[in-house]
């Protein structure tokens, strides 16, 4: 069922489904690296998911099932590339620094500041890792998936999952070292 | 691998809640002995906490939130032929639509009937399973309360429930601590817990006390239990269903393949119940 009955149809909160649409967006993202590919993934996801929702079973995990029919179309689209090559342009900057996101903070004008660079230095570091990396940083950290649900959307063993996962983290955490140590000083110069 | 390798390598299963009974247990005691994993358990979190202050990573864009309600908004049949019909409205829009004339109405009034039909249908069968779901944890509680159905374990440590469910039950659980208040005193504090069947699959009861409130939580497969109807009450990716039944608030959940019913005989609307044990806690704000 995509709509509740006898709510309007417009409302965000009211359609099943799309309280996902900023993870599968950051999914997108990070597959893509393109902002337009990634709006048209997520689009092309919702349409396809419409059509099979009458094949849904209820008990099914309906935002596992969103995470794989996007990964699903966005592999269809590489291999499909590599029969007819194109262009792609990539716009890794422009989606680090163009994309805001409110945060809890937005009446604080310093904590803002603080969040945004934060939050920048995270993309940054996330789009520096490989697309495998990046897709499971996003699936667990983000997502909160279980290792079981990842293995599912990503169709290899749980086992694949903890070692891509703690190789992706590794590689975050060097990328993401001088942020990390800034926190910690902060938080003693509050402590303090 | 030696027996130190194997505890550095769960220390993100543990902190994914991905380590399960005895393991849980194991590596903590390892952990109360090991300083190099204690340090490397930090910078682990550390990363974790750093990466969650920045969720979500990215926004949808309002074009494309508008465009996704537009396609949920449409009239559709099913499968491939609603499919297509909503890639053609997507590509053209509405007014190439409207042109099209009298028949599109005739068409669409007869799409409306048939997915009216195959939409309420599964949300019938949906709300009874839940009703059935809400019924047993309102029937557990009682029981309970009447020493009916004893505690099979009696402990305050989360972490030794858990333990003591590992294998018994056909999922895997986690439970939480109880969070505290301002001062130090916990919101709740568990008691015991014990197996209870439901749809001939074990199910998990956990009972807690809060001041004179006995509060149980009855625990299930999401194969086997669903959660829906009622008042909602979101908190992040959760979505939480309030009914009342015989004089008992009953909220249930479902997340991560499990569904969980709370019952209690705190009074109030939905949001005041979950405001109960979360109102000077630091998510608070997050039940709306």
């Amino acid at each position: 069922m995509f709509l509740k009955p006898n709510t309007p149809p417009a409302a965000d909160a009211d359609i099943v489904g799309v309280e996902h649409i900023d993870g599968l967006y950051s999914y997108a993202l990070v597959l893509s690296r393109n902002r337009s590919e990634a709006e048209d993934l997520v689009q092309e996801t919702y349409v396809r998911a419409l059509g099979a929702m009458g094949r849904l079973r209820p008990e099914s995990n309906m935002k596992s099932w969103l995470f794989t029919i996007l990964r699903n179309i966005w592999l269809n689209q590489l291999r499909q590339r590599r029969t007819a090559p194109q262009i792609v342009e990539m716009d890794v900057e422009g989606i680090n620094a163009g994309i805001g996101t409110k945060t809890a903070d937005d009446d604080d004008p310093y904590a803002l500041y603080a969040s945004t660079v934060e939050r920048n230095q995270v993309r940054e570091a996330i789009q520096q890792l490989p697309a495998e990396s990046r897709e499971i940083i996003l699936l667990r950290e983000y997502e909160e998936l279980s290792y079981q649900e990842i293995a599912t959307i990503l169709d290899c063993p749980a086992g694949t999952v903890m070692s891509r996962l703690a190789r992706a983290r590794a590689k975050l955490r060097a990328l993401l070292s001088p942020t990390l140590l800034t926190t910690v000083q902060s938080r003693k110069e509050v402590i303090e | 691998m030696n027996a130190h390798d194997e505890h550095r390598a769960n220390i993100l299963l543990y902190l994914d809640n991905e380590l399960r009974g005895q393991d849980i247990e194991d590596f903590l005691a390892h952990l109360d002995n090991c300083a190099d994993c204690r340090r490397l358990l930090e910078e682990e979190r550390a990363l974790s906490n750093l990466l969650h202050r920045t969720r979500p990573l990215y926004t949808a864009p309002e074009p494309l939130r508008a465009r996704i309600a537009a396609i949920a908004e449409q009239p559709a049949t099913f499968g491939d032929m609603r499919e297509s019909k909503h890639k053609h409205l997507l590509r053209f829009g509405w007014r190439n639509i409207r042109r099209s004339g009298f028949r599109w109405m005739a068409l669409a009034a007869m799409i409306i009937f048939i997915v009216l039909g195959l939409t309420l249908v599964p949300t019938v069968v949906r709300h009874a399973e839940a009703a059935t779901f809400i019924d047993t944890a309102v029937t557990t509680h009682r029981a309970y309360q009447e020493n009916q159905l004893p505690l099979e374990i009696r402990s305050n440590s989360p972490e030794a429930v858990t333990a003591w469910f590992a294998g018994k039950v056909p999922f895997q659980f986690r439970l939480p601590s109880s969070q505290s208040l301002p001062g130090g005193h916990p919101a709740y504090a568990l008691t015991g817990a014990r197996l209870v069947k439901f749809r001939n699959e074990n199910a998990a009861l956990v009972t807690y006390q809060m001041k004179s409130e006995a509060i149980s939580l009855l625990v299930a497969s999401d194969k086997s239990a669903v959660a829906a109807g009622g008042d909602e009450i979101r908190s992040g990716s959760l979505t939480f269903h309030y009914n009342t039944r015989a004089e008992l608030n009953v909220i249930t959940w479902s997340t991560h393949g499990i569904t969980y019913a709370l019952v209690s005989s705190i009074h109030g609307s939905a949001q005041h119940s979950c405001m109960v044990c979360h109102q000077d806690m630091a998510d608070q704000g997050s039940f709306k």
